[in-house]
């Protein structure tokens, strides 16, 4: 398991496990305020029509249970309140107070009431009983997760059978130029975006980074099969530049 | 990633932003808030679901993952006929639209599009304050009323012209003469029928 291993990765830089949870907080409260704003600016606005495929793919029904990992601000939650209706429940959560603080905000503001929860929760130790969930979502956070097999780990228990995870995460470009635009992109743009807009280069250098590091399509595939998934399939968006995985517990 | 998803996306913002302006439609979607409702453009291949939000947003989700609680399928041309008031019914009854699942929902779904009513003078005090807003709607409806008028006389000085100075059409009153005279041959031939039978009934009986 990854958690036992004593050092990770964080970006290009190798760390003590035990310290890349802290690093990524740091990285987040800087972020915390203005993320909409940059996600906006880094994905020319894509982001969103990745975000309208994952819910797609999740499928949501009325009075579900829906467990959002690393919500953010909660443009997923935000969806998946919607399509529960009033007597289902979605549960908002992130490991980073600040995040959740901008989230929950945002959720209240735009009138969601009654099928929303929030809770502060590291994803490698749900605070869930097993079979608990109908769908489990995580957009764009297992990469900042220490120790990801336990993370998958954790949300194949929660999942009632039958019930489903989504994993929405960059992913490996599927073709060599798109590689290089996005290469160029990524370390000679973006950290100059994030000084500009966010007063913070070095958090979205560890973005682009942390990017790299992440497993690929196949590699991810097979991790949350080792989980216990079943079904699992990838949806290459963008070239592959991002990917939603999705696992199935039978 | 498609132009699919692009499409479902723009459709997505620009409903909702005229919802928005009708803050009664909001109220009666967010009454069908975690239900979904399907329509299928028969012939296209499009699918669309329809989830009303709690605050009445429409989210627009494709695939066919979905479970409906309602689905409305027919052609492009026989749905935008169907969500016309009056003729409505009639394109149901003529199975050109087909409705399945619960129909109450369908209903209420598909009443709350026909009926958008955007206040208009309200959306403008927003930018321009209350007065400034009702003085200009004031005079806009005048205008309204003036066109209307203009457009009336320019109907009448036709039909008078066409019927009175070059008589290319019959007077109204000619057509209804000459509909009352149809009418009256008709009933007097069924009289005549009736008595010819009558006749032919009495030759036979004379005959046996």
């Amino acid at each position: 398991m990854a958690n036992q291993r004593s050092r990770t990765h964080f970006g290009y830089r190798t760390v003590e496990s035990g310290q890349k949870a802290g690093l990524v907080r740091e990285v987040f409260d800087s972020v915390a305020s203005r993320y909409d704003l940059m996600n906006d600016l880094m994905s020319l606005g894509i982001h969103r029509l990745w975000k309208r495929i994952a819910v797609e793919l999740a499928a949501v029904r009325a009075g579900q249970r829906i467990l959002d990992l690393a919500s953010g601000t909660g443009d997923l939650a935000d969806r998946f309140a919607d399509l529960v209706g009033p007597e289902g429940l979605v549960l908002m959560t992130d490991i980073n107070a600040a995040m959740l603080d901008v989230g929950r905000d945002r959720m209240v503001d735009r009138g969601h009431a009654g099928n929303l929860a929030y809770a502060q929760v590291d994803a490698e130790k749900l605070p869930l009983p097993e079979n608990a969930i109908d769908v489990v979502t995580i957009a764009f956070g297992l990469r900042n997760v220490t120790a990801k097999e336990q993370a998958l780990a954790e949300m194949f228990r929660v999942l009632r059978p039958g019930g489903r995870a989504l994993v929405l995460e960059f992913s490996k470009p599927v073709n060599k130029p798109l590689e290089k635009i996005y290469d160029l992109y990524s370390f000679g743009i973006l950290p100059h975006l994030g000084r500009l807009v966010a007063k913070d280069a070095e958090s979205y250098r560890y973005l682009a980074e942390s990017i790299r590091m992440h497993p690929d399509q196949e590699t991810l595939r097979g991790m949350m099969e080792q989980a216990g998934f079943e079904r699992c399939d990838v949806h290459n968006l963008t070239g592959g530049i991002v990917a939603v995985h999705r696992g199935f517990k039978l | 990633m498609t132009l699919r998803d692009l499409t479902l996306e723009g459709l997505e913002q620009s409903l909702n932003r005229v919802l928005m302006l009708d803050p009664e439609a909001c109220r009666r979607l967010a009454e069908l808030h975690g239900r979904v409702i399907r329509i299928d453009l028969r012939g296209t291949g499009v699918q669309l679901n329809f989830a009303p939000g709690h605050d009445g947003r429409l989210q627009i989700v494709g695939g066919p993952e979905l479970v409906p609680d309602c689905a409305l399928s027919g052609s492009p041309i026989d749905l935008l006929r169907a969500s016309d008031h009056d003729s409505g019914h009639a394109q149901l009854f003529a199975g050109r639209v087909h409705i399945d699942g619960d129909t109450g929902v369908a209903q209420r779904f598909s009443d709350t599009l026909a009926r958008i009513d955007i206040d208009w003078e309200e959306q403008l005090a927003k930018l321009t304050g209350d007065i400034a807003a009702h003085e200009i709607a004031r005079r806009a409806r005048m205008l309204g009323r003036s066109g209307e008028r203009l457009g009336q006389s320019a109907r009448d000085n036709l039909s008078e012209y066409l019927t009175e100075e070059v008589r290319l059409l019959p007077h109204r009153f000619a057509v209804d003469d000459f509909l009352e005279d149809v009418d009256q041959l008709r009933d007097a031939v069924d009289r005549l029928e009736a008595r010819i039978a009558l006749l032919e009934q009495r030759k036979a009986g004379e005959q046996a």
